[in-house]
């Protein structure tokens, strides 16, 4: 059971990273027109974070502080990794800064925290 | 009963003479007048890459394009997506407006689904816009690849490269790696799809979705393309290889940054 529990922590974790790494690409891209066509789409992993989120308990609550401060620093890592691997190839106009509160809007929105 | 007549001038009001033999249409009964239209020829749009499509289809393609031409002014109307695969397992319909002008997606929404009944998705863009898009996008020009179209189009653009907007296309594929289990097999096919048209893109090969199809079955050495879309995978396989498609495209995106073979843009 636990160690269903942490998988489920882990795709949550996936596709919540995966979700931010996207907005925060979206905002680098000047070409607002054409990043805005597929905002549709932008939801698919949120969607699905959300879809395993609602199997990990307390569902209707927050997570405990213990679970909440891990699977905040493994999404952050996650994301600036990521992002810093794009950086170091030359992509323009990534902020970093905004990793932090995006994470945050995220756990919120899927009442982790 | 219906009668066909023409409106008389009169002195002081004007009138409409009927026949007095005549079924129906009682002296003091009330009656509606209102103006006989002539029908309209409704020209029959054009098929790009479609070998068949079921009549009630095309019905349905010409019935979106008479209500988008009757609320708003445009150059083109294309309809694409899934809904021109065969059968009826489609989501929504695609229905691309080419106008200069600034039409009210959402009212043209409405109007549509509020006659046809099937969930529509509108995108509205200038030709400017079209064009930029088949040259920078990927998933735009395997969309137009097979489409209906009201007016006949010819687009020739190369391809150009824009990193952040295919490594943005390309992010979408990864959510497979981590929820294979999850995802159904329309699901699966359609990241999948996403990555390999990325891929050719890169290549710089000009995409349809035959050609994106037929590279998936060469690279998952699947029997067909059904095999994905039916969610009949072997898990490890499929995923060893999609791993490593993902990687090989992504790092292309990546190169594509300082050192691009085509002309880069952005």
């Amino acid at each position: 059971m636990a160690q269903n529990r942490k998988r489920l922590i882990d795709l949550f974790i996936g596709n919540i990273s995966n979700s931010v790494m996207h907005k925060i690409l979206e905002k680098a891209t000047e070409d607002k027109e054409l990043a805005g066509r597929y905002n549709k789409e932008l939801s698919t992993s949120l969607e699905i974070a959300k879809k395993y989120r609602e199997k990990i308990n307390p569902v209707n609550a927050s997570l405990p502080d213990k679970d909440i401060e891990y699977i905040k620093s493994r999404i952050t890592n996650k994301v600036k990794n990521e992002l810093m691997q794009r950086i170091s190839k030359g992509y323009e106009n990534i902020d970093l800064d905004l990793v932090e509160g995006l994470v945050n809007d995220a756990l919120k929105d899927t009442k982790v925290v | 009963m219906e009668l066909i007549a023409k409106i008389s001038k009169g002195s002081k009001m004007d009138q409409v003479y009927i026949p007095k033999n005549r079924i129906g249409f009682s002296a003091g009964s009330y009656v509606i007048i209102r103006p006989l239209e002539g029908k309209k020829t409704v020209e029959k749009p054009y098929l790009y890459n479609i070998k068949s499509i079921e009549p009630v289809k095309l019905e349905i393609a010409e019935e979106i394009i008479s209500i988008i031409d009757k609320i708003t002014e445009n150059e083109n109307i294309i309809i694409t997506g899934s809904f021109l695969e065969k059968g009826f397992n489609f989501n929504d319909i695609d229905v691309m407006i080419i106008s200069e002008g600034k039409a009210d997606e959402e009212y043209a929404r409405k109007s549509i689904e509020d006659s046809i009944k099937i969930k529509t998705h509108i995108i509205l863009l200038d030709d400017k816009a079209l064009i930029k898009g088949l040259e920078t996008d990927p998933i735009y020009q395997m969309m137009l690849s097979r489409c209906i179209a009201k007016k006949r189009f010819i687009y020739k653009t190369k391809n150009k490269i824009n990193y952040k907007l295919l490594d943005l296309h390309l992010l979408k594929s990864k959510s497979l790696i981590d929820n294979f289990g999850l995802l159904n097999g329309e699901e699966k096919y359609y990241l999948t799809r996403n990555m390999v048209a990325i891929s050719l893109f890169l290549q710089n090969k000009k995409i349809d979705k035959e050609k994106v199809d037929k590279e998936i079955i060469r690279i998952f050495d699947l029997r067909d393309i059904n095999d994905i879309k039916q969610n009949i995978l072997d898990k490890n396989n499929f995923l060893k290889n999609y791993k490593n498609v993902y990687k090989k495209t992504f790092d292309m995106v990546m190169e594509s940054i300082n050192g691009p073979k085509q002309e880069k843009i952005n």
